[in-house]
């Protein structure tokens, strides 16, 4: 969906949720209730909805979930959690609002859904098991992982939900890629549930007992998700190499790997998968720095020579030897004549062969946009595989590129 | 190195393992047979064994030269749960059983075992000594743990890190300066590195243990999965910062290749910088900012046309002009690289002399002093070009290198760097270049005359470096 219906959409919650708080204050001063436990457990949501930590998929989740957990420990029954949560995300939507990017409102659609109804499972458990023979610990332990594990599932199905109405990506790459986040999940579900387990018990020790070991936790995801970034810029580097010395067009490595991209998160690949598809279409012509070589030059060389000059360099890398293989099959044929498709050919290398022959045909053959998709159309079949030339078209439609 | 030296250091190892292999023998009897420790209750024990073996087998590299590994926490916090009358016991034996790595067992590594044993033996009963006097001392016997107060047990894990750390460093220490002489030692200067996050660790695990106590076995998955998380999070942290490294050297190693006058110059610059940086005492930061510089120091040539590099002849002064730009296509493919902006200064400023003549890279002026590890590189680099044959000139001696880098040090190159390369060099037993003198002309003339017949590769003893390409046969065929 647009921005604005997205946007839309995100102040209808907040509406619901604002009654929903009121309705749930009304309960809990009417049966008197520490309402002041509630509005400080609010706070705490709101304000960490200013923090956020980065998931090894690439994206964010707001901390705002931790007090969360420990306010389903603490406060007294369902009304009371439903009050503090209302109140919490009204005021996390405040929050949000200062924080610039364009994904904050399809991040708080999906965040505060599930977290009401995180707060609703898990507080219901808590209420219903407490008439049971179970330590309270275990009560309180197995209601948190109950709760967790329907947030984790509905915070991913409502991401890849929003994420496809937002950019029309594929659900299976939305949803694959939601499911990577949960070990930042665990460590922001643990520090809030030994909090609130510790706090009745054990007082402001409960702090750095929830608070150290996430810590640890953060420290390392803050790093690898930086690593992640500095290894793929890396990568975009090594990869001009070639562009730096004139021996292949400058920027052609780095728009094929972007619409390499594009097209195989719109087929749904593994999220995985599309990161070693990125780095594959970035080196992909990484072969050429070989023409330095004056003999070379004189002997000719055809695009295969390339292709297996640039993987044998890649191969060199011990933790890119499936890149190294993808660039060394990106000139396969999809189908030769008379023959069934090779199904040895991956479909990263198809993505790759389709994205270069669409960015040369339309950056160094000069044709417009429609009649290089039109190139691609015709070579489909034997050249170019026809799902991925289908997808070309519905990417560079998305683009507004083509017309529809 | 020599046989005598390889036999002295196969005695010292021997004798190392018997005295560690005996001083651990002796503490873990002492702890199980003194009667105020019994030992605690068997499946709470297994269970942190366990956890306490798989951590210490799986340490992560945090960075250069710090390895983290949970393992101290689970210690500390299972002598909390166990108590001062079982602590000492208890955590004793569980750190006896980690001695044997799979890494050991698959290397029939004999002697790291024995001395693991000795070390971590002796390190955990320190530990867990500490701890159980700081829950003992004015406490009457008896009390249980919990009661003794939890700034008591915080303060006291985080002593107990602090003894486990003092008692495992020292004992590395002894080991390396003994088996493997000065190389490789810079005593105390990492400590405060390594020290924080141990303190930090030994105190949490206390408060865990504590939290075991107070609310029960539910405590337990959630201690697993503090565990589990953050070991899960650092590992994938270790690992992708592996990659990225091994990235860029299998790249190097395989663009130089192309070419048998630069093959492994890259690898064997980084080596020599990495050994005068350690001489010069710098810390893990900056001998990683170093190798890194040295890693990307010639990646500019690699776009240089090969003809140039190839030449046999003097370079002409455009070609020479052309051949520094190199400088700058470093800086113009590496801009974007964020964490290597730092490490692009250095090997950009790699021709740049001491005394502020040479070439310099962007945002240097003439007469400007380059960084010291530029200068480090500097040296490093010469030290290569010298001892290895060039299109245009065969290798010549390491003496002759010396007294090269030596005439112009002060000048071209930092005289404290020279000095001190010069001194790690002799130190490791190396040696590099041609074994016959010639004078710089005469090895050009060889050069000139042609030289594709006589490269040999035989006379770099590193099995992980690639031999630098020597001119040997030139003059007995």
């Amino acid at each position: 969906m647009a921005e604005s219906r997205l946007h839309r959409l995100s102040l209808i919650l907040l509406g619901v949720i604002t009654v929903l708080g009121a309705v749930a204050f009304a309960l809990i001063v009417r049966s008197g209730d520490e309402w002041v436990a509630v509005l400080l457990w609010a706070a705490a949501i709101a304000g960490m909805h200013h923090l956020s930590v980065p998931t090894p998929s690439g994206r964010r989740i707001n901390l705002a979930i931790g007090p969360a957990v420990a306010a389903v420990i603490l406060l007294p029954g369902t009304a009371a959690v439903m009050a503090a949560y209302s109140a919490g995300l009204v005021g996390g939507w405040v929050v949000l609002r200062r924080r610039s990017g364009d994904d904050r409102d399809s991040d708080y659609v999906a965040e505060s859904i599930s977290m009401l109804i995180f707060g609703l499972v898990a507080s219901l458990m808590l209420t219903g098991l407490s008439g049971s023979s179970l330590p309270l610990a275990w009560v309180q332990l197995l209601s948190i992982a109950a709760g967790g594990v329907v947030w984790f599932v509905l915070r991913a199905l409502v991401s890849a939900w929003v994420g496809i109405e937002r950019e029309d990506l594929a659900s299976r790459y939305l949803w694959l890629r939601s499911l990577e986040d949960w070990t930042v999940a665990l460590s922001i579900f643990t520090a809030g549930a030994l909090f609130g387990m510790t706090w009745p018990l054990m007082g402001i020790w409960a702090f750095p007992i929830a608070i150290l070991p996430y810590a640890f936790g953060h420290l390392a995801f803050v790093r690898y998700h930086s690593t992640r970034v500095t290894y793929g810029q890396m990568i975009r580097a090594l990869a001009q190499i070639p562009e730096v010395a004139d021996l292949a067009p400058r920027g052609h490595s780095t728009r094929t790997a972007d619409l390499a991209v594009s097209i195989a998160r719109e087929i749904g690949l593994h999220p995985d998968d599309v990161i070693e598809l990125e780095y594959a279409a970035l080196m992909h012509d990484v072969g050429l720095i070989t023409l330095t070589e004056p003999a070379i030059l004189q002997a000719g060389y055809t695009d295969e020579d390339v292709a297996l000059w640039g993987a044998q360099i890649i191969a060199e890398a011990p933790h890119l030897q499936e890149v190294s293989e993808y660039v060394r099959m990106q000139h396969s044929p999809f189908r030769r004549p008379g023959e069934a498709t090779d199904p040895d050919v991956p479909m990263i290398s198809k993505i790759i062969k389709v994205a270069s022959a669409y960015d040369q045909a339309v950056y160094e053959m000069h044709l417009s946009p429609l009649e290089g998709l039109e190139r691609i159309h015709r070579g489909s079949a034997y050249d170019f595989d026809p799902e991925v030339s289908a997808s070309l078209r519905r990417v560079l439609v998305q683009r507004g590129v083509i017309a529809a | 190195m020599s046989r005598a030296a390889v036999q002295r250091q196969h005695r010292t190892k021997v004798r190392l393992a018997a005295g560690f292999g005996a001083l651990g023998s002796v503490i873990l009897a002492a702890v199980i047979w003194v009667p105020w420790q019994t030992f605690p209750n068997p499946l709470l024990w297994v269970l942190f064994a366990a956890a306490f073996v798989y951590f210490e087998w799986h340490s992560v590299e945090v960075n250069d030269r710090l390895y983290a590994s949970p393992s101290i926490m689970i210690l500390l916090a299972a002598a909390v749960i166990f108590g001062p009358e079982s602590a000492i016991v208890g955590g004793t034996t569980m750190a006896a059983l980690a001695v044997v790595t799979p890494i050991d067992i698959r290397r029939h590594d004999w002697f790291q075992p024995i001395v693991n044993f000795g070390q971590l033996v002796a390190s955990a009963a320190a530990a867990t000594t500490v701890l159980s006097l700081v829950l003992s001392i004015g406490v009457a016997p008896g009390t249980p743990v919990l009661d003794t107060g939890l700034l008591r047990i915080a303060l006291g894990s985080a002593l107990a890190s602090i003894a486990y750390a003092l008692v495992n460093y020292r004992m590395v220490l002894f080991i390396v300066s003994r088996v493997y002489g000065r190389m490789g030692v810079r005593p105390w200067s990492n400590m405060a590195q390594i020290m924080v996050p141990e303190i930090g660790m030994g105190f949490l695990g206390g408060l865990l243990g504590a939290t075991y106590l107070t609310i029960g076995t539910a405590a337990l998955p959630l201690i697993a999965v503090v565990f589990l998380a953050g070991y899960m999070a650092f590992e994938s942290y270790a690992r992708l910062r592996e990659a990225q490294e091994s990235t860029i050297r299998g790249f190097i190693k395989a663009l130089e290749a192309k070419d048998r006058y630069t093959r492994g110059h890259t690898e064997r610059v980084a080596y020599f910088a990495e050994m005068i940086g350690i001489q010069m005492g710098l810390d893990g930061t900056q001998l990683e900012r170093l190798r890194w510089a040295a890693l990307i120091h010639d990646v500019g040539k690699l776009a240089v046309p090969r003809e140039l590099i190839r030449k046999r002849s003097r370079l002409t002064e455009e070609e020479y002009e052309a051949m520094q730009m190199h400088v700058h296509f470093v800086e113009d493919l590496l801009k974007d690289v964020d964490f290597l902006q730092p490490m692009v200064e250095i090997a950009s400023n790699h021709h740049a002399h001491y005394d502020g003549n040479g070439y310099h890279g962007t945002g240097h002026e003439h007469g400007d002093t380059p960084s010291k590890e530029a200068c480090i590189l500097a040296v490093a680099d010469t030290f290569d070009a010298i001892t290895s044959t060039r299109s245009y000139r065969v290798a010549l001696t390491q003496p002759y290198a010396y007294a090269e880098l030596r005439r112009h040090a002060g000048t071209q190159f930092d005289p404290e760097v020279v000095e001190a390369f010069i001194e790690a060099m002799e130190d490791s037993g190396r040696s590099y270049g041609s074994k016959i003198e010639r004078t710089d002309d005469e090895a050009r003339d060889i050069a000139e005359e042609g030289l594709d017949e006589i490269l040999e590769t035989d006379q770099i003893v590193d099995r992980d470096l690639t031999p630098a390409p020597v001119a040997e046969g030139v003059d007995n065929g």
